[in-house]
């Protein structure tokens, strides 16, 4: 092997991308080469020396979030805007299924008169907690902060989460009203967007599943129960949206409560 | 789409943002544009997600992504800088250099490191881009024919090239010293 042919396959070797073959006679040649050999060592050390000292950057925070939100957005709006040239037959499938399912709970939600009634009540406190002023008794993104504040308020400490990593960060909590007792409130915030949670302790049956959905004025509200609480959300977000935000509440909540799991003590 | 595909390819895409973007800032030289590319990039990778996932044995999908964000790269380029040609090696508009705006770099200014930023960021693209796609993201000769659109044996020359003039210069320097 002359010099030229090992300079031609140096690299390859050090790269671990020769073949096995070429590889021993690589290395034959360099145990009896004293320049190839200096050759090979210095580089060896400058791969060592680019990938300790050169730079590569990680991604801002800034830009994970908004990757996130846009993908969020665009799987949503696959859903929805059906005339889009690049929807496939099987999303168009999907997107009208999903559009079935919401049109099912939608009137789900509606067959009980009471529910009814407490739809409204949400959706009350919901619009009148985005007045000015109105929104949070306690302003915190700790959740550490935000659920002791509960404490003595109400008769049990509702579960509070902060989701800022996965783009639904905590705004506060505040005391409200619905249903004839007094609620906790969590807001939650996506981009410009609101987010009410109301929670109080289930009376009902839970019933395991999908959120039920519900629009009325242009916001959106999803109810489920799970063994502890009845939950509300609220919010003008986009419903795919919110549904994910909605599943990231109960993940954290089976997560944590584990299933059948006891009523947390008040 | 069904938001567990979508769960799917976040967590089959989302973790490689680090290598996306570090690639995106190499190739771009400047912060700004490589959020921009590396934003596209994930758009487009979510409407190709169908076509990855049925090449089966496609790796991680680091590679796969990749090579979108260096194909929208090249895409936003011609789009948006239709005087590329002329500009790309122009230092003077490029000052956004990755050194000036990584703490790590600024807080840490021994010679020998930044010399071989600085070396590294004279490389014409082609060699920049092997260097970077090798000793950064950890790909292999393959993967990165595959991101670069050029066969193994090219790689395998550009990357000795730019290996050479990385190790001139950096002589050169403790020569000079």
């Amino acid at each position: 092997m002359t010099h030229r042919e090992l300079e031609l396959q140096l690299d390859a070797y050090v790269d671990g991308e020769l073949v096995p073959e070429d590889a021993r006679e690589l290395e034959a040649h360099l145990s009896g080469c004293g320049d190839c050999a200096r050759l090979h060592e210095a580089r060896v050390a400058l791969s060592a020396a680019i990938r300790k000292q050169v730079p590569a950057p990680r991604a801002p925070d800034a830009l994970r979030d908004r990757v996130r939100a846009t993908l969020r957005e665009a799987a949503g709006t696959t859903r929805v805007r059906r005339s889009l040239p690049a929807v496939t037959t099987r999303w168009l499938a999907l997107a009208a299924s999903l559009a079935t399912v919401a049109v099912g709970s939608w009137r789900l939600a509606l067959s009980g008169a009471g529910e009814d009634a407490l739809a409204g009540q949400v959706l009350a406190s919901h619009v009148r907690s985005l007045m000015p002023g109105h929104l949070t008794d306690v302003v915190s993104s700790d959740q550490h902060t935000v659920k002791p504040w509960f404490n003595g308020k109400l008769d049990f400490s509702p579960p509070v989460y902060d989701f800022a990593g996965r783009g639904f960060p905590l705004i506060g909590g505040r005391l409200d009203y619905a249903g004839g007792r007094p609620v906790a409130a969590l807001v939650y915030g996506r981009r410009q967007h609101v987010i009410n949670v109301f929670l109080w302790p289930a009376t009902g049956a839970s019933m395991s599943g999908a959120p039920r959905v519900a629009t009325r004025q242009g916001y959106h509200l999803l109810q489920w129960t799970t063994p502890e609480y009845t939950h509300w959300v609220v919010s003008d977000l986009g419903l795919a949206e919110l549904c994910d935000f909605a599943q990231l509440l109960q993940q954290a909540d089976s997560t944590v409560a584990g299933p059948g799991a006891a009523r947390p003590l008040p | 789409m069904e938001p567990s595909e979508l769960e799917r390819f976040e967590a089959i895409v989302l973790p490689h943002l680090d290598a996306a973007y570090t690639l995106a800032r190499y190739l771009t030289r400047n912060d700004h544009d490589a959020q921009d590319i590396v934003q596209d990039a994930y758009l487009r990778a979510l409407k190709y997600f169908g076509g990855f996932r049925g090449q089966g044995s496609a790796g991680d999908g680091r590679a796969w992504l990749l090579a979108i964000v260096r194909n929208t790269a090249h895409t936003w380029r011609r789009r948006h800088r239709s005087d590329a040609l002329t500009t790309e090696f122009d230092e003077t508009l490029h000052s956004d250099a990755l050194a000036e705006h990584t703490p790590a770099m600024a807080l840490d200014r021994d010679s020998a490191r930044e010399s071989l930023y600085q070396a590294l960021d004279r490389l014409g693209p082609e060699f920049r881009e092997v260097i970077v796609l090798r000793e950064l993201e950890g790909l292999s000769y393959k993967e990165i024919g595959d991101v670069t659109g050029v066969p193994i044996g090219t790689v395998m020359s550009r990357l000795a090239r730019a290996r050479r003039r990385l190790q001139e210069t950096l002589r050169n320097r403790e020569e000079g010293e």
